[in-house]
């Protein structure tokens, strides 16, 4: 067996501490020294230049030196390579290719296709200065040969290099099981691993076991010395596969690689990444408090993380902390309006960083930069759902007036984004307002919703539920639901949102006690619904059903209940009762069983004297009210909440309980001899 | 090409500076409110030029000289004015300060927002905002290739109404504004919701994407090359027009009520209803918003011009003009206008015209179409393919008719016409025929003249095209033939035509500089049918072989181009006196007898040194061992070595070049070998080891010393003596006599 390259415990007498004066006179002038040394100069003086202009720090500049730098020691490379491959001037060849990768990936963030490419131009050409055909072999296959074939001592500390750099470009494309194979060859395997006791990582062990070449005085310069890749190497390797068991749901490896990358070498923005990926990991463990350290951990690295903010926000809410929720969302919404900081592009001390060999989806996903208005979106809802009117409704007017601002502002209108659909934003901020008791404000925003939707809705919308899709289960919103075409689901939203924006207007203008133009807005709620048309298959039965085929068809029946029991009781305002009353019994078709309706009929018939009716009306809703609670829906299935704009109407439309005349429904039941 | 623009638009005749850009000019914006153009320069980027700064810079011109009388001074612009350098951009578009710019980069489309600051202020003229990818290329494959090279998206931004007030309107140009139902039906509720203008984006594979402007962007952030599950990006593809899209534009195709004055002043402002895609090849896409009673989807039908459709126009009203290679059409898809009976409008519903009739505007090779105004039918502004640039003042559809004929008149007219025309055409034939040939001549001359002048010019450095000769042992019908090979290559910029000669002259040795002998020297031409710039073509002369005749050597090698003017002179004209006209006496490079123009090349010497063959190819049964050394260097040490051991005598003579007989008796194999260094190791070696040495004897030395070292010191350490013997190497300059080593291992 060919014996292996180990460059570890050679040439260790050579440290780097001998002075830079003795370098010329230690080479020993060896064959074509001529253009060797030359070149080795021209490489050294260009390591050497960036070197020391690196001090200067990152910026427009840096990035202009290794512009300059890369162009030049391409132009070096082009020179060396454009003679045959010779073993003696292989190792500064090497060095001269590691160097001038070391800019390029550097300059192309992370994009390696062309890198690559030159990697195994490299290698081939150490295998044909060796005389070995290095042909139609894949890079695994070149770097096993190379490492096994080529046996020459000055080789082995420049392919080490090349090898770590290898890695990082593999690391980058996340090629894991090739770097894992690479160091496996670049280690000596022939030992056990120094640390491979049970479950540790092998890569990682390969990276720690790896000994770096000693970048002695007789070595040409380096650019970036191989032992800070070596640590950004381990510390990506780390994170990157932290991120994967993240996604693949492997907590507890996930957490361990995670800590593990934290402890290694990054800048301050990854190892900020790092902590809110061990937030997020340690959330989703069911450690909502360790989650918030580790978060805050982040933030106090470095303030630009927001993404940990947006987690904590995600904690908070989970942990039903609402006021840390909402000042976590507005400390996001204020950070979110200074301009985002450009993303360092070249930090001239480290070429290849951490941050240039993590890519995942899941990692862009996870920091994105979410937009203020989405965040804003998210103040607004969750102030509404808890209660908190007034501040709702402020955010949703900022809300408002962000979506009307110029194309400065973004809008994410994507399907992964926080904000929903935009008529939706308006009736929500439309159900605050109404609230608030700002009426006639929410009018207005109703009003906008009608003059869009005017032309956009046709005279009548024939649906045809399909029984295939009846077995779907329901989606999250906006997947549409197969069997429907898209145009016809989107005018069916239309359509709702229309009838809920006039179901929003007659209850506005039934507090101003305004009971006929309310009642005018309920009809005009009522007949727009009315041009749906549901056509439902044979094996859709049920309005459960149908509410699983279509979600929108739940909301229909629910804005029509609502639209009816709302004109029935404006028309007791004007005591018109029998309209009312048939208002109310429509009302009891439409959702057979509704409490709330049931109640309104039953409060009807009793004013209307007509008791015995009221009575039979009575006993039912008591028979049916004992299992079930109040609106809450039968139990353990899970069911589609009701949209946000529509829950305080629903929870409004619910009668106050009214002693005297369920005491008098009890006298009247007593008297007549029907006690239950 | 270089593109150059010439902003002469409001005063025709006052001189006005031109721009030079470094290259084509794909797309011009002018953005009124800032008093700036915006251009789009292939593989550069967009650059700004500020109209006020324009009247400066020929002002400036004015006054330093008065004297020009050229009416346009040409600048080239200033690289600063670059604001957004991208190598890969293709088009742009402005919305007031907003500027959204499509590039092609990484297989995809991108769609940039940037928003323009204000310099007095901000370090950066723009700031990009957010991007949205669109995928479209990369389902096209090779063939999106080959076509986005021939066309460029288009991009154009509409609005709804309402969105800004009449004075201070959004500002686009190639925009409009699309009435409300159509809008809403086009691109959602939501951008109409947003009041967000929406970018229309026709792409070279035919697709028609949209995206809201105040949304664009995708659900990535940074890293856009990996593809996330599920992410739905806010673009929407309206249509595919399966060719590349050339225009979209708008129209207005339901008149208003004529009678109301208001209305008619608010033409402009309630816009549009009904958008326009014209493709390439001549489909056309009308969308329009139905008035069905069942859900409500925009109207899509499909035309087909005759195509191929360079570009198209759009005014406010209901017609559109495109222009092909031959003449601008107008289509009216006014269809209600038509209907016979006034009162049936109501209860027709609005649809479009079934089939369109093009009205011939009888204007060829236009290749940008404008209307001056938006309003109502105006001018029409159009630009030939040769700078040209028109207006057409357009009737509108409604008024002036042309005059009707009486049948018999017309009949009449027409006959007139027709002979008219076949009087012109076979004298135009005629006429461009000439002209063709004149042309033709003149463009040899040209060229002719273009490769003498960087060959005459260029006489020390390195010439722009080259004549290289080596000699080789080739194998040809059986018998090993040396030859000479002349490697003509032309690095140039111009192409060398039908009509040059290669002509390739063989002086022997005794007479190799001496003038008088030129007669003994064998001449060979080659013609040469074209060579591109960049191209070589290689022409070998066999000049011996291994069994027959004796060479004599050194042997001389001139090259020379060769142009005969009597070729390109006899197609021209007839007469044979415009030669002496044409070329006065005592032009460089003419040939005594005028005939044509002779361009020496290159003379080389060829000596013994090249007719030494070491190569082990023809070695049947040659031991692996020495058959894998490639290099003849090591060949030659090896067989040197081997035939000084008797022992191994066969191998050696298998080995043995074959050449002596062919090359007479004084030549004594193999004891000279030529070595050929590296111009850039002899550099350097020449360098470190002569520095400050000036005479012969020591290059010579060093030259010795140098070849030893740094071509057998290390790869061959047993090389004990190195020794001087009788060869001869040619081609150093001044000195003809250099020893060059030979090697003897003992």
């Amino acid at each position: 067996m060919a014996q292996r390259l180990h460059p570890g415990g050679r040439a260790r007498s050579g440290e780097r501490s001998r002075p830079r004066g003795s370098k010329r006179a230690r080479r020993e002038a060896p064959a074509g020294a001529g253009c060797l040394r030359a070149w080795t100069e021209e490489n050294d003086g260009l390591a050497g230049g960036w070197r020391a202009s690196r001090s200067s720090g990152p910026g427009r500049a840096a990035q202009q030196a290794a512009r300059r730098c890369r162009l030049a020691f391409d132009s070096l490379l082009r020179k060396i390579q454009g003679l045959p491959a010779a073993l003696p001037s292989l190792s500064l060849e090497l060095t001269v290719l590691y160097n001038s990768l070391l800019f390029a990936v550097s300059e192309s963030d992370g994009l390696v296709e062309g890198e690559a490419e030159r990697i195994n131009h490299g290698l081939i050409r150490v295998l044909e200065a060796c005389g070995v055909s290095g042909q139609d072999l894949s890079t695994e296959e070149l770097w096993q040969k190379v490492l096994q074939d080529v046996t020459t001592e000055e080789l082995c500390a420049p392919l080490h290099r090349l090898g770590a750099l290898q890695g990082a470009v593999w690391l980058a494309a996340n090629c894991l099981g090739s770097v894992t194979g690479l160091f496996r060859l670049l280690s000596d395997t022939k030992g056990p691993l120094p640390s491979a006791h049970g479950g540790e990582n092998e890569l990682l062990a390969l990276l720690k076991a790896w000994s770096v070449p000693v970048e002695g005085d007789t070595s040409p310069l380096v650019v970036q010395s191989t032992k800070d890749l070596k640590e950004i190497l381990w510390t990506s390797a780390a994170f990157l596969q932290g991120l994967q068991g993240l996604e693949a749901g492997n907590l507890p490896t996930a957490l361990s690689l995670l800590q593990a990358a934290a402890s290694g070498f990054c800048s301050k923005r990854v190892l900020a990444q790092i902590y809110t990926c061990i937030g997020c990991c340690t959330q989703q463990m069911g450690k909502p408090q360790t989650a918030l350290q580790h978060l805050k951990r982040a933030l106090q690295v470095d303030f630009q993380c927001l993404s940990a903010l947006s987690q904590a926000a995600l904690v908070y809410r989970q942990l039903g902390e609402t006021d840390a929720e909402l000042e976590a969302l507005a400390l996001l919404y204020k950070a979110l309006e200074t301009p985002a900081q450009e993303a360092v592009s070249i930090d001239p001390c480290f070429l290849i960083r951490t941050e240039l060999l993590v890519h995942t989806p899941a990692l862009a996903s996870l920091f994105s930069r979410s937009h203020p208005s989405e965040v804003k979106y998210l103040l607004a809802q969750r102030c509404l759902q808890a209660g908190r009117v007034g501040e709702a409704v402020e955010h949703y007017l900022d809300l408002l007036a962000l979506l009307q601002e110029g194309p400065q502002h973004q809008v994410p209108l994507h399907g992964r984004s926080a904000l929903p659909r935009i008529p939706e934003v308006f009736l929500e901020a439309a159900s605050a307002l109404e609230q608030l008791g700002r009426y006639q404000d929410a009018i207005a925003v109703c009003e906008e919703i009608i003059s869009r939707t005017d032309d956009l809705i046709p005279e009548t919308l024939r649906i045809e539920l399909d029984s295939g899709a009846g077995g779907e289960a329901p989606g999250r919103a906006g997947s549409p639901s197969p069997g429907i075409p898209p145009q016809q689901r989107e005018s069916l939203r239309c359509i709702v949102w229309r009838a809920a924006a006039y179901l929003h207007q007659g209850r506005a203008w039934a507090r101003l006690g305004e009971s006929k133009e309310a009642i005018t807005r309920f009809t005009r709620c009522l007949n727009v619904l009315l041009r749906v048309q549901l056509v439902s298959a044979a094996s859709i039965q049920s309005s459960e059903e149908m509410a699983e085929a279509l979600p929108e068809a739940k909301v229909l029946q629910k804005i029509r209940l609502l639209a009816l029991l709302g004109r029935g009781s404006q028309f007791q305002e004007l005591g018109r009762d029998k309209e009312a009353l048939m208002n109310f019994q429509h009302s009891l078709q439409v959702c057979p069983g509704d409490p709330a309706a049931t109640s309104h009929l039953l409060r009807a018939l009793w004013k209307l004297n007509r008791r015995q009716e009221a009575a039979a009306l009575w006993q039912k809703l008591h028979a049916d009210a004992a299992p079930a609670d109040g609106q809450q829906e039968a139990p353990g299935r899970c069911v589609r909440p009701y949209p946000l704009y529509l829950v305080s109407c629903l929870k409004q439309v619910n009668l106050p309980h009214d002693e005297s005349l369920a005491r008098s429904l009890q006298d009247y039941l007593r008297t007549s001899g029907q006690d239950p | 090409a270089a593109g150059s623009l010439l902003k002469n638009q409001e005063q025709p005749f006052l001189q006005t500076p031109s721009l030079r850009f470094p290259d084509q000019v794909w797309h011009v914006e002018l953005l009124p409110l800032r008093r700036q153009l915006y251009i789009l320069c292939a593989g550069n980027g967009i650059y700004c030029v500020s109209l006020d700064q324009q009247s400066r810079l020929m002002k400036q011109t004015d006054g330093d000289d008065k004297e020009d009388a050229c009416p346009s001074s040409v600048f080239p612009v200033d690289a600063d004015a670059c604001i957004v350098p991208d190598v890969t951009l293709c088009t742009f578009t402005l919305l007031n300060d907003v500027l959204v710019t499509l590039s092609q980069a990484q297989g995809q489309w991108w769609m940039k927002l940037h928003v323009l600051l204000d310099p007095d202020q901000e370090s950066q003229p723009c700031r990009q905002i957010s991007q949205v990818g669109f995928s479209t290329c990369d389902q096209t494959g090779d063939d999106g290739d080959a076509l986005s090279s021939h066309f460029l998206p288009v991009l154009c931004c509409a609005s709804a109404p309402g969105t800004a007030g009449p004075g201070e309107g959004l500002w686009c140009s190639g925009g409009f504004t699309l009435e409300e139902p159509l809008f809403s039906l086009l691109f959602g509720i939501d951008a109409a919701m947003l009041d967000s203008p929406m970018i229309l984006c026709g792409f070279p594979d035919g697709q028609l994407c949209c995206v809201p402007l105040k949304a664009l962007n995708s659900s990535e952030a940074v890293d856009a090359c990996s593809e996330v599950a599920g992410q739905v990006p806010p673009v929407k593809i309206l249509h595919h027009l399966e060719e590349p899209v050339v225009f979209i534009g708008a129209l207005r195709t339901e008149h208003k009520a004529p009678d109301d004055p208001d209305d008619q002043q608010l033409f402009g402002d309630s816009g549009c209803d009904c958008v326009v895609v014209v493709g390439h090849y001549g489909k056309m896409v009308a969308m329009k918003a139905e008035r069905g009673e069942e859900a409500k989807v925009p109207e899509v039908r499909e035309y087909y011009l005759q195509g191929p459709i360079l570009c198209a126009a759009c005014g406010g009203g209901s017609r559109m003009y495109y222009s092909t290679h031959s003449d601008i059409s107008a289509v009216d898809l006014d269809w209600v206008s038509n209907a016979s009976d006034p009162e049936s409008i109501d209860n027709t519903a609005y649809v479009l015209p079934p089939v369109l009739s093009p009205a011939s505007l009888s204007i060829c090779s236009v290749v940008a179409l404008s209307l001056s105004s938006r309003a109502s039918e105006g001018t029409l502004l159009a630009l030939s393919a040769k700078g040209r640039l028109m207006s057409c003042d357009l009737c509108s559809p409604d008024d002036a008719h042309p005059i009707r004929l009486t049948p018999e008149k017309a009949g009449q007219r027409i006959k007139e016409l027709l002979s008219g025309i076949g009087n012109v055409s076979e004298r135009v034939s005629f006429l461009k025929k000439a002209v063709d040939q004149k042309n033709r001549a003149l463009t040899s001359l040209n060229q002719v003249m273009n490769v003498s002048a960087a060959l005459l010019s260029n006489q020390d450095g390195r010439k722009p095209v080259t004549c290289t000769v080596t000699a080789s042992w080739s194998r040809l019908l059986l018998r090993d033939t040396w030859a000479i090979s002349c490697m003509l290559e032309n690095s140039s910029e111009c192409s060398l035509e039908q009509g040059w000669t290669l002509c390739v002259q063989l002086f022997t040795s005794s007479c190799a500089f001496d003038e008088d002998s030129v007669d003994s020297a064998t001449t060979f031409t080659f013609p040469i049918d074209q060579l591109l710039p960049g191209s070589k073509r290689e022409v070998t002369l066999p000049l011996g072989s291994a069994e027959g005749t004796k060479l004599e050597l050194p042997l001389t090698v001139s090259c020379a181009l060769f142009y005969s003017l009597r070729e390109i002179l006899d197609s021209a004209s007839d007469s044979y006196e415009s030669l002496d006209d044409l070329l006065p006496d005592g032009s460089p490079g003419l040939s005594p007898d005028k005939e044509g123009i002779c361009l020496p090349l290159s003379k080389c010497t060829i000596d013994i040194l090249q007719c030494l063959r070491l190569d082990d190819s023809t070695v049947p049964g040659a031991p692996p061992s020495i058959a894998t050394l490639s290099d003849p260097v090591e060949t030659f040490l090896k067989v040197s070595r081997v035939q000084s051991d008797p022992s191994s005598v066969e191998v050696s003579d298998q080995l043995l070049p074959k050449a002596p007989d062919a090359l007479g008796d004084e030549y004594l194999p193999p004891s000279v070998a030529s070595i050929k260094v590296s111009s850039e190791l002899l550099k350097n070696a020449l360098k470190s080891f002569c520095e400050g040495c000036r005479s012969l004897r020591t290059l010579r030395g060093s030259l010795i010393c140098l070849v030893s070292r740094a071509v057998w010191g290390a790869a061959w350490p047993r090389i004990t003596n190195v020794e001087a013997c009788g060869s001869y190497v040619a081609g150093l300059p001044g000195c003809s006599n250099i020893q060059i080593p030979s090697v003897r291992i003992s």
